[in-house]
Protein backbone atom coordinates (compact mmCIF):
# COMPACT_ATOMS: atom_id res chain seq x y z
CA UNK A 1 0.00 0.00 0.00
CA UNK A 2 1.28 3.54 -0.98
CA UNK A 3 1.19 5.68 1.88
CA UNK A 4 -1.54 8.58 1.92
CA UNK A 5 0.10 12.00 0.20
CA UNK A 6 -0.53 14.57 2.11
CA UNK A 7 0.27 17.59 0.62
CA UNK A 8 -2.26 19.71 -0.69
CA UNK A 9 -2.64 19.63 -4.60
CA UNK A 10 -0.92 22.29 -6.17
CA UNK A 11 -3.18 25.50 -6.70
CA UNK A 12 -4.05 26.48 -10.13
CA UNK A 13 -4.01 30.12 -11.20
CA UNK A 14 -6.78 29.30 -13.99
CA UNK A 15 -9.57 30.51 -12.34
CA UNK A 16 -8.59 34.52 -12.35
CA UNK A 17 -7.62 34.68 -15.78
CA UNK A 18 -11.48 32.89 -16.59
CA UNK A 19 -13.08 35.01 -13.59
CA UNK A 20 -11.62 38.04 -15.96
CA UNK A 21 -13.13 36.58 -18.87
CA UNK A 22 -16.20 36.27 -17.72
CA UNK A 23 -16.38 39.66 -16.24
CA UNK A 24 -15.26 41.36 -19.85
CA UNK A 25 -17.42 38.94 -21.68
CA UNK A 26 -20.43 40.12 -19.60
CA UNK A 27 -19.35 43.84 -19.08
CA UNK A 28 -18.96 44.07 -23.20
CA UNK A 29 -22.31 42.12 -23.52
CA UNK A 30 -24.43 44.08 -21.61
CA UNK A 31 -22.62 47.75 -22.59
CA UNK A 32 -20.62 47.14 -25.66
CA UNK A 33 -22.46 48.13 -28.37
CA UNK A 34 -23.49 51.15 -26.78
CA UNK A 35 -20.10 52.00 -25.98
CA UNK A 36 -19.10 51.44 -29.62
CA UNK A 37 -22.01 53.57 -31.18
CA UNK A 38 -21.24 56.19 -28.74
CA UNK A 39 -17.36 56.63 -29.08
CA UNK A 40 -17.59 55.35 -32.68
CA UNK A 41 -20.44 57.12 -34.43
CA UNK A 42 -22.48 59.46 -31.92
CA UNK A 43 -19.61 61.32 -30.45
CA UNK A 44 -16.85 61.58 -33.49
CA UNK A 45 -20.03 62.45 -36.38
CA UNK A 46 -21.92 64.33 -33.48
CA UNK A 47 -24.92 62.73 -33.76
CA UNK A 48 -27.54 63.44 -31.25
CA UNK A 49 -24.70 64.86 -28.67
CA UNK A 50 -23.18 68.74 -28.43
CA UNK A 51 -19.92 69.16 -30.35
CA UNK A 52 -18.33 70.19 -27.11
CA UNK A 53 -19.59 66.52 -25.64
CA UNK A 54 -16.06 64.36 -26.71
CA UNK A 55 -13.68 68.06 -26.96
CA UNK A 56 -10.17 67.72 -24.56
CA UNK A 57 -11.19 69.28 -21.49
CA UNK A 58 -14.55 67.42 -21.11
CA UNK A 59 -12.78 64.11 -21.78
CA UNK A 60 -9.99 65.26 -19.91
CA UNK A 61 -12.29 66.22 -17.06
CA UNK A 62 -13.85 62.79 -17.24
CA UNK A 63 -10.32 60.72 -17.14
CA UNK A 64 -9.70 63.01 -13.92
CA UNK A 65 -12.74 61.87 -12.10
CA UNK A 66 -11.76 58.72 -10.28
CA UNK A 67 -15.18 57.44 -10.91
CA UNK A 68 -14.20 58.30 -14.63
CA UNK A 69 -10.78 56.63 -13.76
CA UNK A 70 -12.26 53.15 -13.15
CA UNK A 71 -15.14 53.12 -15.71
CA UNK A 72 -11.92 53.42 -18.59
CA UNK A 73 -9.17 51.22 -16.40
CA UNK A 74 -12.54 48.35 -16.02
CA UNK A 75 -13.49 49.07 -19.95
CA UNK A 76 -10.19 48.82 -21.23
CA UNK A 77 -8.79 45.81 -19.38
CA UNK A 78 -11.72 43.67 -19.26
CA UNK A 79 -12.40 44.13 -22.80
CA UNK A 80 -8.15 43.04 -22.93
CA UNK A 81 -8.61 40.17 -20.83
CA UNK A 82 -11.56 38.87 -22.66
CA UNK A 83 -9.97 38.62 -26.10
CA UNK A 84 -6.32 37.58 -24.87
CA UNK A 85 -8.59 34.94 -23.31
CA UNK A 86 -10.90 33.79 -26.67
CA UNK A 87 -7.18 34.74 -28.43
CA UNK A 88 -5.50 31.65 -26.30
CA UNK A 89 -7.96 29.47 -26.31
CA UNK A 90 -8.48 29.93 -30.41
CA UNK A 91 -4.95 29.48 -30.57
CA UNK A 92 -4.16 26.53 -28.76
CA UNK A 93 -7.02 24.43 -30.55
CA UNK A 94 -5.11 26.10 -33.89
CA UNK A 95 -2.06 24.45 -32.59
CA UNK A 96 -0.44 27.19 -33.50
CA UNK A 97 2.38 26.68 -30.61
CA UNK A 98 3.02 24.99 -27.15
CA UNK A 99 0.48 26.44 -24.91
CA UNK A 100 2.52 28.10 -22.53
CA UNK A 101 4.31 29.84 -25.11
CA UNK A 102 0.77 30.76 -26.59
CA UNK A 103 -0.62 32.05 -22.81
CA UNK A 104 2.87 34.11 -22.25
CA UNK A 105 2.01 35.96 -25.11
CA UNK A 106 -2.04 36.36 -25.01
CA UNK A 107 -1.99 37.04 -20.96
CA UNK A 108 1.60 39.04 -21.62
CA UNK A 109 -0.30 41.68 -23.87
CA UNK A 110 -3.34 41.95 -22.14
CA UNK A 111 -1.26 42.64 -18.85
CA UNK A 112 1.04 44.63 -20.58
CA UNK A 113 -2.24 46.35 -21.95
CA UNK A 114 -3.72 46.28 -18.18
CA UNK A 115 -0.67 48.11 -16.45
CA UNK A 116 -0.16 51.05 -19.51
CA UNK A 117 -3.98 51.76 -19.21
CA UNK A 118 -3.68 52.31 -15.52
CA UNK A 119 -0.24 54.56 -15.10
CA UNK A 120 -1.67 56.88 -18.05
CA UNK A 121 -4.89 57.24 -15.69
CA UNK A 122 -2.14 57.82 -13.10
CA UNK A 123 -0.26 59.97 -15.38
CA UNK A 124 -3.31 61.96 -16.39
CA UNK A 125 -3.30 63.06 -12.35
CA UNK A 126 -6.81 63.65 -10.23
CA UNK B 1 11.09 -2.53 -26.89
CA UNK B 2 7.29 -2.82 -27.55
CA UNK B 3 6.64 -0.89 -30.47
CA UNK B 4 3.06 1.69 -30.11
CA UNK B 5 1.87 2.96 -33.20
CA UNK B 6 -1.20 4.50 -32.23
CA UNK B 7 -3.94 5.78 -34.29
CA UNK B 8 -4.27 9.34 -35.45
CA UNK B 9 -6.97 10.85 -37.39
CA UNK B 10 -6.14 12.75 -39.74
CA UNK B 11 -7.29 16.42 -39.81
CA UNK B 12 -7.74 18.99 -42.37
CA UNK B 13 -4.74 21.77 -41.89
CA UNK B 14 -7.14 24.16 -41.91
CA UNK B 15 -10.10 22.11 -39.77
CA UNK B 16 -11.09 25.46 -37.94
CA UNK B 17 -12.29 27.55 -41.68
CA UNK B 18 -14.51 24.96 -42.20
CA UNK B 19 -17.63 23.65 -41.27
CA UNK B 20 -18.53 22.78 -38.36
CA UNK B 21 -16.03 24.42 -36.48
CA UNK B 22 -16.39 27.46 -38.08
CA UNK B 23 -19.20 29.12 -36.21
CA UNK B 24 -17.16 27.98 -33.42
CA UNK B 25 -14.47 30.14 -34.28
CA UNK B 26 -16.10 33.17 -35.76
CA UNK B 27 -17.55 33.38 -31.79
CA UNK B 28 -14.04 33.05 -30.86
CA UNK B 29 -12.72 35.65 -32.58
CA UNK B 30 -15.93 37.94 -32.30
CA UNK B 31 -14.90 37.63 -28.42
CA UNK B 32 -11.21 39.14 -29.70
CA UNK B 33 -13.24 41.97 -31.44
CA UNK B 34 -14.21 43.44 -28.31
CA UNK B 35 -10.27 43.43 -27.04
CA UNK B 36 -9.37 45.87 -30.39
CA UNK B 37 -12.24 47.91 -29.43
CA UNK B 38 -10.42 48.48 -25.93
CA UNK B 39 -7.06 49.13 -27.67
CA UNK B 40 -8.72 51.79 -29.53
CA UNK B 41 -9.79 53.13 -26.61
CA UNK B 42 -6.44 53.10 -24.99
CA UNK B 43 -5.02 54.89 -27.92
CA UNK B 44 -7.87 57.39 -27.54
CA UNK B 45 -6.57 57.36 -23.55
CA UNK B 46 -2.36 57.65 -24.58
CA UNK B 47 -3.18 61.07 -27.11
CA UNK B 48 -5.53 62.01 -24.18
CA UNK B 49 -2.65 61.87 -21.95
CA UNK B 50 0.11 63.34 -24.45
CA UNK B 51 -1.72 66.39 -25.27
CA UNK B 52 -4.48 68.89 -27.21
CA UNK B 53 -2.74 68.33 -30.36
CA UNK B 54 -2.10 64.80 -30.24
CA UNK B 55 -6.11 64.40 -29.16
CA UNK B 56 -7.10 66.63 -32.35
CA UNK B 57 -5.45 63.78 -34.48
CA UNK B 58 -7.00 60.96 -32.24
CA UNK B 59 -10.47 62.90 -33.19
CA UNK B 60 -9.90 63.59 -36.68
CA UNK B 61 -9.09 59.91 -37.17
CA UNK B 62 -12.08 59.13 -35.58
CA UNK B 63 -14.32 61.05 -37.73
CA UNK B 64 -12.98 59.47 -41.10
CA UNK B 65 -14.36 57.20 -43.00
CA UNK B 66 -12.17 54.05 -42.59
CA UNK B 67 -12.81 54.87 -38.76
CA UNK B 68 -16.33 54.79 -39.51
CA UNK B 69 -16.07 51.23 -41.31
CA UNK B 70 -13.85 49.65 -38.77
CA UNK B 71 -16.30 50.65 -36.14
CA UNK B 72 -19.19 49.01 -38.14
CA UNK B 73 -17.26 45.90 -38.29
CA UNK B 74 -16.64 46.03 -34.46
CA UNK B 75 -20.23 46.84 -34.03
CA UNK B 76 -21.32 43.62 -36.49
CA UNK B 77 -19.24 41.34 -34.59
CA UNK B 78 -19.68 42.70 -30.77
CA UNK B 79 -23.52 41.87 -31.55
CA UNK B 80 -22.56 38.60 -32.09
CA UNK B 81 -20.52 37.93 -29.38
CA UNK B 82 -23.40 39.63 -27.46
CA UNK B 83 -25.68 37.15 -28.77
CA UNK B 84 -23.39 33.65 -28.54
CA UNK B 85 -22.24 35.39 -24.91
CA UNK B 86 -26.27 34.57 -23.72
CA UNK B 87 -26.64 31.50 -26.00
CA UNK B 88 -23.56 29.86 -23.66
CA UNK B 89 -24.59 31.27 -20.32
CA UNK B 90 -27.43 28.71 -19.62
CA UNK B 91 -25.38 26.23 -20.49
CA UNK B 92 -22.44 27.31 -18.47
CA UNK B 93 -24.46 28.51 -15.03
CA UNK B 94 -26.46 26.26 -12.62
CA UNK B 95 -29.64 24.97 -13.36
CA UNK B 96 -32.25 27.66 -12.40
CA UNK B 97 -35.22 25.90 -10.89
CA UNK B 98 -38.55 28.03 -10.95
CA UNK B 99 -41.77 25.99 -9.08
CA UNK B 100 -39.89 23.11 -8.82
CA UNK B 101 -39.17 23.23 -12.86
CA UNK B 102 -36.25 24.68 -14.43
CA UNK B 103 -36.03 27.00 -16.68
CA UNK B 104 -36.12 26.22 -20.57
CA UNK B 105 -32.41 27.67 -21.52
CA UNK B 106 -34.20 29.47 -24.69
CA UNK B 107 -35.63 31.70 -21.87
CA UNK B 108 -32.47 32.50 -19.93
CA UNK B 109 -30.76 33.31 -23.18
CA UNK B 110 -34.10 35.55 -24.04
CA UNK B 111 -33.44 37.04 -21.01
CA UNK B 112 -29.97 37.82 -20.84
CA UNK B 113 -30.32 39.38 -24.45
CA UNK B 114 -33.23 41.56 -22.92
CA UNK B 115 -31.34 42.82 -20.01
CA UNK B 116 -28.45 43.81 -22.33
CA UNK B 117 -30.61 45.60 -24.98
CA UNK B 118 -31.87 47.28 -21.64
CA UNK B 119 -28.31 48.27 -20.71
CA UNK B 120 -27.16 49.26 -24.08
CA UNK B 121 -30.39 51.41 -24.98
CA UNK B 122 -29.96 53.32 -20.94
CA UNK B 123 -26.97 54.05 -21.49
CA UNK B 124 -27.34 55.41 -24.84
CA UNK B 125 -30.53 57.48 -23.16
CA UNK B 126 -28.81 58.91 -19.90
CA UNK B 127 -25.24 60.03 -22.19
CA UNK B 128 -28.13 61.54 -24.57
CA UNK B 129 -29.34 63.48 -21.90
CA UNK B 130 -26.39 64.53 -20.16
CA UNK B 131 -25.10 66.11 -23.29
CA UNK B 132 -29.18 67.82 -23.86
CA UNK B 133 -28.27 69.26 -20.24
CA UNK B 134 -24.32 71.03 -20.75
Amino acid sequence: MRPINHTAPKRSAAPVFWLLFGAGGMLSALFGPALIILTGFMIPHGWGLPATFGDFPHVLAFARHPLGKLVVLAVIALFVWHGAERMFLTLKDMRAGKPRLLRLVTYGVAGLLTLVTASLLLAIGF
Amino acid sequence: MSERRPFHRLQPRHWWAHKPYRAYTVRELSGVAVAVYGAILLVGLFCLWRGQDAYAVYRRILASDWSFVVHAVLLAAVLWHVVTWFEILPKTMPKLILRGRQLPQRQVTAMGLLIALVCSAALLVVVVAIGAMS
